[in-house]
């Protein structure tokens, strides 16, 4: 029993320290804690991979877990129509621009949101897909990057059934059938874990102090 | 020491269950928005039509009220559709909900209008 205990303190020893490596919130995203942002219009994906419909499984997942974390979200619908309208549905001609204040007066958006998809592979074999992206939000009063997120997901779409046969057999139907839609939701479910929490969130300026996540990760979903 | 596993077991399951509801329940959105999106037929507008109407009329969020965008997104889709001043009560309701988005759409009422 003794040893049990002592093993279980060390191990939370080992992982409250790895943790504290790790930068607090306030600190990381101080300039979003400094412009209390409310609303983000999500620009169209950039999308650099070969894919040729990741931009759309991005695009139709992007809203749901920024507004989860309390953010107003410019309806997608409506601002890809004026986006288009307007010549705009190209982020790559915005998101090096000196200045986005236009989006704050047409949209009302504080915040532009790209998103660059750089590379999305399916492995048939390894029942995987994998997907290399990028988020940058960026200030549209200032300009300044308030949060970006550069990494790689692994995305498992195997089955597991408990027969090693059976397994092989329901990973090549689930790969033929996955819904992508789902593996962008991951994605963006996994990025933006850590951002602080929006006005319409209860925990608004209440995370300063909380643990972020590191800006680069390589990581395997689900968990 | 049975009885303590029961309890550890007992509150882990509370905290799970607590700690799940977010501000919104989405129903299946995404994979409507994303049909939507590719298709743009009879049926997909339909199905999106319909969970707009249960994020609208069934939603079980901690806030208990309609997701951002939701109603706007709605209402720009029944304009589409011909239907004018249904689509035009739905673009007002959003800003009653959500103030900040008077500047985007009042522009995209007179656009309406024009």
């Amino acid at each position: 029993m003794k040893n049990i205990i002592y093993i279980l303190l060390i191990c939370s020893l080992l992982l409250t320290s790895c943790k504290s490596a790790s930068v607090i919130k306030s600190k990381q995203y101080s300039g979003i804690y400094n412009q209390n942002p409310l609303s983000v219009l999500i620009m169209p994906p950039i999308n650099r991979s070969t894919n040729v419909e990741a931009k759309e499984f991005f695009y139709t997942t992007l809203n749901v877990p920024v507004i989860n974390a309390g953010y107003y979200v410019i309806p997608p619908f409506l601002s890809m129509e004026i986006l288009k309208r307007e010549s705009a549905y190209d982020a790559e001609l915005f998101i090096d621009r000196p200045s986005l204040e236009v989006f704050a007066e047409i949209f009302g958006a504080d915040i532009a949101m790209f998103t660059i998809i750089n590379k999305w592979d399916k492995s048939s074999v390894f029942s995987t897909v994998t997907i290399d992206l990028e988020y940058i939000l960026k200030s549209t009063r200032t300009n300044e990057v308030l949060f970006t997120k550069k990494g790689v997901v692994t995305y498992n779409t195997s089955l597991s059934t408990g027969n090693p046969l059976l397994n092989i057999a329901a990973s090549l139907i689930n790969t033929a059938a996955i819904k992508y839609v789902d593996v962008a939701r991951a994605c963006n479910n996994y990025s933006f874990s850590d951002i602080p929490k929006g006005k319409y969130s209860p925990k608004f300026g209440l995370d300063r102090e909380e643990k972020s996540s590191p800006k680069k990760f390589n990581v395997r979903l689900p968990k | 020491m049975k009885k303590y596993t029961y309890l550890i077991f007992l509150s882990v399951f509370l905290i799970s269950c607590t700690s799940t509801k977010g501000l919104y329940t989405w129903s299946k959105y995404e994979q409507a928005s994303y049909n939507y999106l590719k298709k743009s037929d009879e049926k997909s507008t339909d199905k999106l039509f319909k969970e707009y109407e249960l994020l609208i009329n069934n939603q079980k969020g901690t806030r208990k009220v309609t997701p951002p965008g939701i109603l706007a997104d709605y209402g720009f889709l029944l304009i589409q559709k011909g239907d004018l001043i249904k689509g035009k009560e739905y673009l007002k309701k959003e800003i009653l909900l959500y103030p900040e988005s008077k500047i985007f759409i009042d522009r995209i009422l007179k656009l309406v209008e024009k």
